[in-house]
């Protein structure tokens, strides 16, 4: 395993990092960043890997939260580290309430997928503002505020955080390798030839899309209680979509280490400007603008532009510039 | 009873305002093939352009529209020349996607910084007032609106059956490849039909200015409703999407008035599931294709 | 006679006004190669697009083995063995060649599950490459193939699920003279094991040796079938082409 020996550098780097820095603002900046990392591959299995731009994500993120401060509300099992343990729930309920929503939307193709997936927001929010009797509409919900030290009050949701990126990447991993990977890339390259070649896609797509909501869904939980309240408009919030998309296209889509980079580019950058200057109305701007310019000038990515330009110097270098005179 | 059809009457009205803004966005899906999700956000900006022009200059929001449409369409056929445009790849329908959403973003982001994110609405005097009809209501501007969007409707049925641009446009519309061939300039037929469908949401954003309350934020919700009845509608026919825009009108003025107003905007998304779940091409989808 | 392995009785579809096929019947008798013939515009994709369930026809019935098939649909169709290549090649370019044979092994969906090749199938998918000249891309992006290699892969392909009927849209157009006899040497070679095939095809030489019986068709519905000699010389069918 030529890979194993950084990648576990890198997790236990990550892993440390919580007693090289101790400053609070920056532990939170590095919350999330894994955050943003956990949701930039989770959404990378479906808009990566399978190629259909879901723009709904927020959604299960919110629903995630949401399933998590109400576990609570009506189980009130204290606090500490206990919420963390209902996650994998949290992740499967999530997982099951995307099921029929991905059933519905990928009869369709890209398109009328990303028109259904960005409906499914303000569907999000109508239900989170308006199911009173159950998510408490436009007061929000509180969570018991756990009892960690104020002075390393980030670290059990940085390690939570951590977990899960560690899951999602294992999971990203363990797609591409199976041969649900496959069937995602072909379904991705030409839907109709993989149907015309047996590949069951309607369960690949539905396996890719639950796999990838549940994870999001997580995410939201632990945002959740790291929050200790929550309210519809932040809980489903577009910008989180947005984030989502433009870390995987920044990072390369369809890569397992892409939506990572990506994540660890901009998630930072954007904390430290909203910490530095609190100006969220530029987020926007700055979202919209850097959008624009990775489709432009960076459609496929980072990582994939760079993987073919070495692959390219390589294959030069060996076959020599006589024979490349050669070619027509 | 009586409740009832006071809700589809307003239904019809407000359906009406729903077709000028969705045409719009079928016009531009049917000549670029991209499904525009910056409609909403151009919509909101024209809301707010025309209230600005009412607001500093007391020129009233109908006649907002020829000053504000104009504008609207140059930013369109901008858009689609340096964004679009240059995206001529294999993937591209999905980076067009994405582009028209970074384009609602970039707008939203203007929006909040210029006007916060208060709402507001174009209070015209006007604004309240209602004729009765047979013991039945019918407030003055969303008469006018709904007149005044059959009029751009018209008149976009009339340039795209009578113009040589429409020709192109249809052209292009069946049949991308061969219009080329024919000489017509895919490009300069795109931008133009992308401004278009931007102009009309200029006509859009001063009525829902005068019916709604907005603000920067209030694209979300309208893009999602836009594009369920497009695809109610058939992507891309014209017709399909005048009656969808109806049926969507009524169907949640009535259970606004019915049930509850708070469920209203939520039959949006039933009905396109609903729709999905039968004919995943839309209801008018294969009859109505090639219409427009 | 025993039933024909693919059957179809007044196979109807209609695009807008235009009948594309209107009322065609005709059998594919196991263990031959059925010729597939008819001007342009005759209605042969079409055809093949409703037999794979790419298209639902308006009319008619399709029977596979002499049961009817109410709800055709490619994935199921491939997996009782009735599959089809396309008149442009389609594979996955961006997986490797061997990687698109083992994506068609047609294994049923709990097998996402598992490895992307178990050892039966890698062990298969190298022989097929072996056998149509390609084992030594077997690791390369499929994009970087030639035109002719993408519609050997694409045909190679298919022979994973070990198909009982082929249908070939074409499968020398515009390919050169060497892999015109290529494709027909793999044909003859899976016809001798026992594939039936169902072949679309403008080159009248390779049909005339290659096919028998032929079927004729002509807007949309069947003029003639025999053998490749009647055919040949039915007035039906010099009529058809010649515009007559």
């Amino acid at each position: 395993m030529r890979t194993a020996a950084p990648v576990a550098g890198f997790v236990a780097l990550l892993a440390a990092f919580p007693f090289l820095v101790t400053a609070p603002w920056l532990m939170t900046i590095a919350l999330f960043t894994l955050m943003y990392a956990v949701l930039a591959s989770a959404w990378n299995l479906v808009g990566g890997y399978a190629g259909y731009p879901s723009l709904g994500h927020a959604a299960f993120f919110g629903l995630g939260a949401y399933a998590e401060a109400i576990w609570f509300q009506h189980h009130g099992i204290g606090s500490g580290l206990a919420p963390f343990a209902v996650l994998p729930l949290v992740g499967l309920a999530v997982a099951a309430a995307g099921l029929p929503v991905a059933w519905i939307a990928m009869r369709t193709r890209s398109d009328v997928f990303a028109i259904v997936t960005i409906t499914l927001l303000f569907v999000a929010q109508t239900l989170a503002y308006n199911l009173r009797g159950i998510t408490h509409g436009a007061q929000g919900m509180a969570m018991p505020v756990p009892d960690f030290a104020p002075a390393t009050f980030e670290r059990p949701f940085y390690y939570a955080m951590l977990a899960l990126l560690v899951f999602a990447l294992l999971l990203s991993w363990a797609v591409l390798r199976s041969r649900l990977g496959l069937a995602l890339l072909a379904v991705r390259a030409d839907e109709d030839k993989a149907r015309g070649v047996g590949v069951p896609v309607g369960t690949a797509k539905l396996g890719a899309f639950a796999l990838s909501v549940g994870i999001t869904g997580m995410a939201g939980g632990v945002w959740a209680y790291y929050l200790s309240f929550i309210y519809p408009q932040f809980a489903v919030d577009p910008l989180v979509t947005i984030a989502m998309v433009l870390m995987v296209f920044l990072g390369g889509r369809g890569t397992l280490w892409g939506p990572v980079l990506g994540a660890f580019v901009i998630a930072p950058a954007q904390q430290y400007l909203a910490y530095q200057y609190g100006a969220s109305q530029l987020y926007l701007l700055g979202y919209a603008a850097l959008f624009v310019l990775v489709m432009l000038v960076l459609p496929r990515g980072v990582l994939p532009t760079l993987a073919d330009r070495w692959r390219r110097r390589r294959l030069r270098a060996d076959v020599g510039p006589e024979v490349a005179v050669e070619q027509p | 009873m009586h409740e009832t059809i006071q809700a589809i009457i307003l239904g019809l009205l407000t359906g009406g305002v729903y077709a000028l803004m969705a045409s719009g966005q079928t016009l531009i899906f049917g000549v670029l093939k991209v499904v525009n999700l910056a409609q909403g956000a151009l919509v909101i900006l024209a809301a707010y352009l025309s209230s600005s022009l009412f607001v500093s200059f007391g020129i009233d929001p109908f006649l907002t529209v020829p000053i504000v449409a104009p504008a609207l369409f140059l930013l369109g056929a901008a858009v689609q020349w340096c964004l679009l445009r240059p995206l001529h790849r294999s993937d591209a329908s999905q980076l067009s996607l994405l582009v028209t959403f970074a384009v609602a973003l970039g707008i939203e982001g203007v929006l909040t910084l210029v006007y916060k994110s208060d709402y507001r609405t174009i209070q015209p005097s006007y604004a309240n007032r209602s004729w009765t009809v047979a013991g039945y209501r019918i407030g003055e501007v969303r008469l006018a609106a709904c007149l005044l969007s059959l009029a751009v409707l018209g008149a976009l049925a009339l340039l795209l059956g009578r113009t040589r641009f429409g020709r192109a446009v249809r052209a292009t519309v069946q049949n991308p490849t061969a219009a080329r061939l024919l000489g017509v300039e895919g490009d300069r037929v795109a931008a133009l039909g992308y401004g278009l469908g931007a102009a009309t949401a200029a006509a859009a954003g001063a009525v829902y200015g005068m019916v709604y309350s907005f603000n920067p934020n209030s694209h979300y919700d309208l893009i999602s409703r836009l594009l369920s009845i497009v695809v109610l509608g058939g992507l891309g026919s014209l017709g399909g999407t005048v009656v969808a825009a109806l049926a969507m009108g009524v169907v949640s003025a009535l259970v606004g008035a019915l049930i509850s107003p708070v469920w209203s905007d939520f039959s949006f998304f039933v009905v396109l599931l609903a729709v999905l779940l039968v004919r995943p091409q839309g209801l008018f989808g294969a009859r109505l294709r090639g219409a427009l | 006679m025993t039933a024909p392995l693919l059957e179809v009785r007044g196979l109807g579809k209609r695009f807008g006004g235009v009948a594309a096929v209107d009322g065609c019947s005709f059998g594919v008798q196991r263990g031959t190669v059925t010729g597939l013939i008819g001007p342009n515009g005759s209605g042969k994709t079409t055809l093949f697009n409703l037999v794979t369930g790419y298209l639902r026809a308006d009319a008619g019935q399709i029977l596979l083995d002499g049961r009817r098939i109410a709800r055709p649909d490619p994935a199921r169709l491939y997996r009782r063995g009735l599959c089809r290549t396309f008149q442009q090649p389609r594979v996955f370019p961006d997986l490797t060649v061997l990687e698109n044979l083992l994506i068609a092994s047609g294994h049923r969906w709990p097998a996402l599950a598992g490895p992307r090749a178990r050892a039966g199938d890698r062990a298969a998918g190298e022989a097929l490459l072996a056998e149509f000249g390609l084992a030594a891309l077997a690791a390369d992006p499929a994009e970087e193939l030639s035109y002719g290699q993408r519609k050997l892969l694409e045909f190679a392909a298919l022979l994973m699920s070990a198909p009982a009927l082929v249908l070939l849209d074409e499968p020398t157009a515009g390919v050169n003279p060497t892999m015109v006899r290529t494709m027909e040497r793999h044909i003859r070679a899976r016809h001798a094991t026992g594939t039936t095939f169902l072949v679309v095809e403008h080159d009248m030489g390779l049909v005339m040796r290659l096919c028998d019986p032929v079927v004729v068709m002509d807007g949309g519905r069947v003029i003639a079938q025999g053998p490749p000699g009647s055919v040949q010389t039915d007035p039906r069918v010099l009529d058809a082409y010649l515009g007559g």
